[in-house]
């Protein structure tokens, strides 16, 4: 029996075990996708009643807290907050409540988005939406 | 025949699996790492705050709803602080059908309205006006900033003030 080339039998052996590693690779890379986007897919499920009522609690302690607005890096978990509690809310009153959110700045670090509530204000008919009047409002219409 | 071919399933299946799995739960853990950074929020419901909390949207919404709103806002929001309110909580009770009455063109539902401020809270009942005449003066638009006719000479009253 006639034995192989040194160089041919590495050859043979680096490219088998650059399969392995790409099939370890390959799988390591979908593995954690998929544990990503299995959360992601996970938390855009219709939310449990609890969920719900945990949510509009920290809309709340949120409202309660002028003087502690949400740092930057808690802005996106607080805005997936904002919109389950909104959810639960009848459909007649989300507006009022996209109102209340702009003027207490829920989603803009506790700053105040103005020309967001002047354009619910607005869209709601109310007879008086100039910023001193939302002013006012921001004033009076914490909990 | 059976070692080398069990050796590459495990180095080919059950290895890429295996990896495949622990990255999977690196991935969850590492999407979810961003979550609950807001120190200081309620992180379950069983405080003792945490029913005043839930209610604090639908009370500011009310609340706002009172300062600019239109009646059917400041009906719509109160009736939902309503339904949601402890029946412990009598004075913002109170306060929300006070609300409800004074914006109630309507004289006898304005009538039934404050008959259950009497029935919810009678001290109040005996300050009906006073109390109802200061709930207007924290509202900022027409109508409702003034004394309804229901407290006016001559307009029947709720039976029992």
């Amino acid at each position: 029996m006639k034995k192989a080339p040194v160089s041919a039998l590495s050859h043979r052996r680096l490219s088998r075990w650059t399969a392995i590693v790409a099939v370890y690779g390959a799988a390591v890379v979908l593995g954690y996708l998929a544990g990503g986007s299995m959360l992601r897919s996970s938390s855009s499920a219709p939310p449990s009643p609890a969920r719900t009522a945990l949510a509009r609690a920290r809309v709340g302690w949120v409202l309660r807290q002028p003087d502690a607005p949400a740092p930057p890096a808690a802005r996106a978990d607080l805005q997936a907050e904002i919109a389950i509690a909104q959810q639960s809310w009848p459909p007649s009153l989300r507006g009022l409540f996209e109102l209340v959110a702009a003027v207490q700045g829920l989603s803009t670090g506790g700053q105040p988005d103005w020309a967001r509530a002047q354009s619910r204000c607005q869209a709601l008919k109310w007879s008086q939406c100039d910023r001193a009047a939302l002013e006012q409002l921001r004033a009076r219409g914490r909990p | 025949m059976t070692g080398p071919r069990g050796l590459w399933i495990v180095k080919l299946v059950v290895g890429p699996l295996l990896g495949a799995l622990l990255a999977a739960r690196l991935g969850q853990v590492r999407a979810g790492a961003g979550r609950g950074r807001f120190g200081g929020w309620p992180v379950d419901l069983s405080g003792p705050e945490a029913s005043a909390l839930q209610l604090a949207p639908a009370r500011a919404a009310a609340n706002a709803a009172w300062a600019l709103g239109s009646p059917d806002a400041v009906k719509e929001s109160s009736k939902w602080e309503l339904d949601q309110l402890a029946p412990t909580e009598v004075p913002r009770r109170v306060q929300l059908l006070l609300r409800f009455g004074i914006v109630d063109t309507n004289p006898d539902g304005q009538a039934a309205i404050f008959g259950q401020v009497c029935a919810t809270d009678p001290s109040t009942c005996a300050h009906l006006k006073d109390a109802t005449e200061g709930e207007t003066r924290t509202r900022l638009v027409a109508p409702g900033n003034r004394l309804p006719p229901f407290f006016i000479a001559g307009h029947p009253h709720v039976p029992g003030m």
